[in-house]
């Protein structure tokens, strides 16, 4: 029984909105840009919107049916619903913010809004105003007032994005922590990739109106389907190539005119076949000497032609010096520094041929990634 | 420089203040006139507690409550569809709404007339088949407060639903909250301050009223003559005079300020728009 299995279809502006996936005891991010369909498909979920056709499930109890003509207001689809504006309720306390959605008698509603804001670590701000609280606080009193109604599945449309940085790390913490202890099912909506990655058990690519992708987020970054997600999941590297030849384990592309080993294909393209390459910019290792002398296959020899420093670290973009395509790589400040890549140009690039990608070329696709 | 820009705001605030203070005392002379009348004569004390100015007055206070009551009981529904709908035709209909707003008084009282009087499109049917006529009847005083004063209200209700985020209603839908409870709980509280700023709008608006109770009531003495009829009576044709209109004129005033005050304490917090 999951907690949460959706699929609808309706019209999304200039798109067709079409989406089928599923959430059980589990965190799944919808992952895409804005205007994507990521929070059309948590209203349609949580009831306030109805799609044109489709099935929704909640915890096992169909709420939508199309076919049916079933369709249960949101008052009585259970899910707790957390707005990227909060939608704290000005005119009420945190305590009746809170106790809003808990049936029962007010003894009920003040005995469980206490006990949610104990477990958020509100105790003492109950009679506040939610006007008077700091950002991270009234984000808290959204989920205890969410969670207050003990509900199975949580809907969350980017609740954090409003708040700076080291909040927000603090509270997906507390968020993963909360999912643990209560065993909920969260469907949580972002566009931001770091986010996406660090709560998703599951990811879900949007793009236009469609899931691209639907996957456990490892696979979803290590084995993007295709370009367009490829791109959305943040790799810089997407190269067109072209099969040379199928050996034992691995196949053999060409890319620019440089030959590469991808070792455990996705799939087994035919011979001659085109298709897509992706390698992520922080797989690809710098080497001092020369391909020739390494002997070892997946080496490109190229030169820093365009650097950026981030905080963390630095990307660098390389041009090759012999056939193949440009390059972007990723270098964590510290390698940056003990390697001496601000004196030294020329490098030799490994790319692992286990973290090269090969995927289907998509439709009207004709630019190379370099 | 700085001297110079120094100089241009001394300036500009004195002629800022010189403006306030022309625009205060012309408020102010009027009602000092009143009171200065009031109390070089002796009569308007003796006229204020006549029994003509008595009914006038309770007739008025009534007359104006209960068509503001109406006009929050059948202009609620009204404004919050208005404030949240899309539909086409909304702008008509907002506009239809807004009409007596702009439409002079005397208008609004001929239409009722041609609506509701004895040869009216309603008003005849009903006084064949049930012999009602509802001309120069105190119904008509509040139906013709209704129909000038209610627009105000539904004006003040709309622009107050508009301005709550539906994002709050939405989330109280998840949070189990029906729509009734909904509207009640959420969106009332928050358009409150509108919502009584259009009450007191409203019943302004009602109590002034003079050109369609006029028309389409009358102003019969006991029974349909509210205080600016009375006014009006007094100035014009009866032995009260000037006297009788100053005096009914200072009770409508300690009356509305009294109404406004009351008001005001009552909803702290929320300032009339």
């Amino acid at each position: 029984m999951s907690s949460l299995r959706y699929d609808a279809r309706m019209r999304l502006g200039p798109f067709e909105y079409d989406a089928t996936f599923e959430a059980d005891g589990e965190v799944v991010v919808l992952f895409g840009h804005s205007g994507a369909g990521k929070s059309l498909t948590l209203q349609a979920t949580a009831g306030l919107l109805t799609p044109r056709e489709g099935h929704i499930e909640i915890a096992g109890r169909t709420v939508f049916d199309s076919a049916s003509g079933m369709n249960l207001p949101p008052q009585d689809r259970n899910t707790g619903y957390v707005v990227q504006e909060l939608a704290l309720f000005p005119h009420m306390t945190v305590l009746e913010n809170v106790g809003f959605g808990v049936r029962g008698t007010r003894a009920d509603r003040e005995r469980q809004a206490r006990l949610l804001l104990e477990r958020l670590g509100l105790e003492g701000y109950e009679d506040r105003a939610p006007g008077s609280l700091s950002g991270g606080q009234r984000q808290r009193v959204a989920l205890a007032r969410a969670l207050a109604r003990e509900v199975p599945l949580l809907l969350l449309d980017e609740p954090f994005s409003a708040l700076d940085e080291s909040l927000r790390r603090t509270l997906r913490a507390e968020l993963l922590r909360l999912r643990a202890d209560l065993g909920l099912t969260v469907v949580f909506v972002t566009h931001d990739l770091r986010e996406a990655h660090l709560l998703a058990d599951r990811l879900a690519v949007f793009d236009r109106g469609r899931i691209l992708q639907f996957d456990r987020r490892e696979e979803v970054f290590r084995h993007p389907v295709s370009r367009r997600v490829a791109e959305l999941t943040g790799v810089s590297n997407v190269m067109a190539a072209s099969v040379l030849a199928r050996l034992e384990g691995a196949i053999e592309v060409d890319v620019d005119g440089l030959v590469l080993r991808v070792a455990d294909p996705a799939w087994h393209p035919a011979v001659g076949e085109r298709v897509e390459l992706a390698l992520r910019a922080e797989r690809i290792n710098l080497r001092r000497g020369t391909p020739a002398g390494l002997g070892e296959p997946n080496l490109v020899e190229a030169e820093v032609v365009e650097e950026h420093a981030y905080g963390a670290g630095h990307t660098l973009r390389f041009r090759p010096l012999g056939a193949g395509p440009h390059l972007e790589v990723d270098l964590p400040s510290r390698p940056y520094e003990v390697l001496g890549v601000q004196e030294r140009r020329r490098w030799t690039l490994e790319l692992p041929s286990e973290d090269l990608h090969v995927m289907r070329p998509s439709e009207g696709s004709t630019s190379t990634g370099g | 420089m700085e001297l110079r820009s120094a100089r241009a705001d001394v300036i500009a605030l004195s002629v800022v203040v010189v403006l306030g203070a022309l625009f205060a005392l012309y408020f102010v002379l009027p009602l000092a006139g009143l009171g200065a009348r009031a109390a070089s004569d002796g009569e308007v004390w003796e006229l204020a507690s006549s029994e003509a100015v008595r009914s006038a007055l309770v007739l008025s206070l009534w007359t104006s409550t209960l068509s503001t009551v109406l006009a929050i009981v059948l202009g609620t529904p009204v404004a919050y569809w208005l404030a949240r709908t899309n539909v086409r035709g909304r702008t008509a209909l907002d506009a239809l709404v807004d009409l007596p707003i702009v439409l002079p008084p005397t208008v609004a009282g001929v239409a009722l007339l041609t609506a509701f009087g004895g040869q009216g499109l309603i008003g005849g049917p009903l006084a064949e088949a049930t012999g009602i006529r509802l001309t120069f009847t105190a119904a008509a005083v509040v139906m013709a407060q209704f129909l000038v004063a209610a627009p105000f209200y539904v004006r003040a209700a709309r622009s107050g639903f508009a301005a709550v985020d539906q994002q709050f209603e939405r989330v109280a839908y998840t949070l189990g909250a029906s729509r009734v409870e909904t509207f009640l709980r959420i969106t009332v509280p928050q358009a409150r301050g509108a919502l009584l700023a259009g009450v007191v709008l409203c019943w302004a608006r009602a109590l002034g009223e003079l050109g369609a109770t006029l028309i389409f009531a009358g102003s019969l003495e006991g029974r349909t003559r509210t205080m600016p009829l009375a006014i009006i009576d007094a100035f014009e044709r009866t032995s009260l005079g000037l006297s009788g209109a100053v005096s009914m004129s200072l009770i409508l005033l300690v009356v509305a300020f009294v109404v406004l005050v009351v008001f005001r304490l009552a909803t702290p917090g929320t300032s009339s728009r």
